[in-house]
């Protein structure tokens, strides 16, 4: 493709250019929490001069993203761990068993995938308030668990099919059960994709404000980005301390992006190859 | 008889497996979108639970803030096509090897994990009227921007946010289309001597038209269902209510109204503008691809 290396030359600088707007951002973000306030006045480009851990302290404790935080933690672990698990025995009956309505069942899964929830949230949040699910963490995982089953359904399906069914019947002539089956032979082999739909979940669990904000109403059932909502009201003038909530609140996402990008990346291309 | 049980049980093994993921989705997902529908032509407040026809989506359509919603929805279909081309122009310098290809995937993939709310909060800090990005435009002789202060401007800058965060989403998907790309026809072309945007055009938009059709309906989905953490750390709406999109219109009448039915008026007619944009983008791709 010699013809067209000119050109690659010429968008070398602008696609460098967008790289450093893509990071830079965070970069500045991190820069200001370990500022004081009289430096981020001062000049708020320049670097820190030293590393302070004072503004994430204040900012985990007094302003209570730590608290926040446990909560995230404990309602997206929840929320994974049963999507995961309604998730993949959907997926195996649905690509592996032959059964009466499954075609049904599975259009039913793709139609869901087109609701989205601003479209089903006044019932739903009614239905949760006569249940007595608003504003705990059950409700929360719930809403979460229902949110995003038709996405996961979907690509456990979509993964499942890609086992050759003589596996199964290998299985099943080996005196396994279905249910046998699924844990022996179908959670193993299910692996890469529980794996890559598992993270996905996650950061859409972790990164929701909408349906958090509504199953939660009260301050100390916030979860962690509900919580970096409040700081702007709370912290507008003091930004160091602004700046290290917003850094708890995405440091986890960075780190989970480093070590996992590649599956997350997955993810995203098989959700759209196999649409 | 535990033989004939057991072969019941085996029998009824598929229908234990799909149960729970069946029950929540038709209880908790569509069973909801037909209450919904329902919902919006009953009354608010005092009239709670009595049939009301079609009294709130009058209402709905007479409501300043619900206009400026619709017509920020018509702002997006229009700026649909560039956001849609920004990731698929990347991808293609990306697939040709531009210098450094092999980090920029995982560097622009980077905000696109990140919640709304944390680039939302992040660009507050960056864009206040007296915060850095104005101080480096003034320093070079720029005059500051109010980017979420005036009305007129807020609404693009919010959306050039989105795009900022959601484009390597639509990036990776470029990439796993080029994947499937002949790279022989490109070749081809090049062989012809055509430019690369003849190239990009002749070639790689047509083999690439499922993904390109598959990326403008996710992007206007997400335009249209994930910038309420945008909207509500950036702006509430405001200034004058410019931003409001019907996500937030929604959620502003369900959540701090206390006008669930008139919410649900709105829900209905957010779904009825999704049904039609994606059908409407579907057909004429379809168009599109055929004439090639």
């Amino acid at each position: 493709m010699s013809r067209f290396r000119l050109a690659r030359w010429v968008v070398a600088v602008p696609m460098a250019l967008l790289a450093l707007a893509t990071i830079y951002p965070l970069v500045f973000t991190a820069n200001v929490a370990s500022k004081t306030r009289r430096e981020y006045i001062l000049d708020r480009f320049s670097l820190a001069d030293a590393v302070r851990v004072e503004n994430l302290h204040t900012a985990w404790s007094s302003v209570g993203m730590g608290r926040y935080f446990v909560n995230s933690l404990i309602v997206v672990t929840f929320s994974v761990v049963l999507l995961l698990l309604i998730g993949s025995m959907a997926g195996f009956a649905l690509s592996q068993l032959r059964f009466r309505g499954s075609s049904m069942i599975f259009l039913g899964c793709l139609a869901a995938l087109f609701v989205p929830f601003q479209v089903i949230m006044v019932p739903l949040a009614r239905t949760m308030a006569d249940s007595g699910l608003i504003d705990t963490y059950p409700g929360l995982i719930l809403a979460y668990v229902a949110q995003f089953l038709p996405f996961t359904v979907f690509l456990m399906t979509s993964y499942y099919r890609t086992i050759p069914p003589e596996i199964v019947d290998a299985a099943r002539i080996d005196g396994n059960s279905v249910y046998g089956v699924y844990r022996r032979i179908m959670l193993p082999l299910g692996t890469p994709a529980l794996l890559s739909v598992g993270i996905l979940d996650a950061l859409f669990c972790w990164n929701d404000v909408l349906i958090s904000l509504l199953m939660m109403p009260s301050a100390e059932n916030r979860t962690l980005m509900v919580g970096v909502t409040s700081l702007r009201g709370q912290y507008s003038d003091d930004i160091p301390t602004f700046a290290s909530g917003v850094l708890i609140a995405a440091v986890p996402v960075l780190v989970v992006y480093l070590f996992l990008q590649r599956q997350i990346a997955d993810g995203v291309a098989a959700g759209s190859t196999k649409g | 008889m535990a033989t004939s049980a057991a072969r019941r049980g085996e029998r009824l093994a598929p229908y234990v497996l799909v149960a729970p993921a069946v029950l929540t989705i038709v209880v908790l997902r569509l069973w909801p979108l037909l209450l919904g529908v329902n919902f919006s032509f009953t009354g608010d407040g005092e009239r709670d639970g009595t049939a009301v026809g079609v009294d709130n989506y009058l209402e709905l359509f007479g409501d300043p803030l619900f206009q400026t919603a619709l017509g920020n929805v018509v702002l997006l279909v229009l700026l649909l096509p560039v956001a849609v081309a920004i990731p698929g122009l990347i991808a293609t310098f990306i697939y040709l090897r531009v210098p450094g290809h092999r980090l920029y995937r995982s560097v622009y993939f980077f905000p696109a994990v990140l919640s709304p709310v944390i680039v939302g909060a992040i660009f507050n800090l960056l864009l206040a009227f007296d915060g850095p990005v104005n101080a480096a435009l003034s320093a070079v002789g720029i005059g500051r921007i109010d980017w979420l202060g005036d009305p007129d401007v807020a609404m693009f800058t919010v959306v050039g946010v989105h795009v900022w965060a959601t484009f390597g989403m639509a990036l990776v998907v470029f990439l796993a289309g080029f994947a499937t790309l002949d790279g022989s026809l490109l070749d081809a072309a090049r062989v012809d001597g055509a430019s690369l945007p003849q190239a990009i055009w002749h070639v790689i938009v047509p083999s690439l038209i499922r993904t390109i059709q598959f990326v403008f309906v996710t992007t206007m989905v997400g335009m249209l269902t994930s910038m309420f953490g945008l909207l509500y750390v950036m702006t509430s709406g405001g200034p004058e209510g410019s931003t409001y999109l019907p996500e937030y219109y929604i959620w502003i009448q369900q959540g701090q109204m206390n006008r669930p039915a008139l919410a649900s008026a709105a829900s209905t007619v957010l779904f009825l503008i999704m049904l039609v944009v994606g059908m409407l983008q579907i057909s004429l791709l379809r168009r599109a691809g055929r004439e090639d």
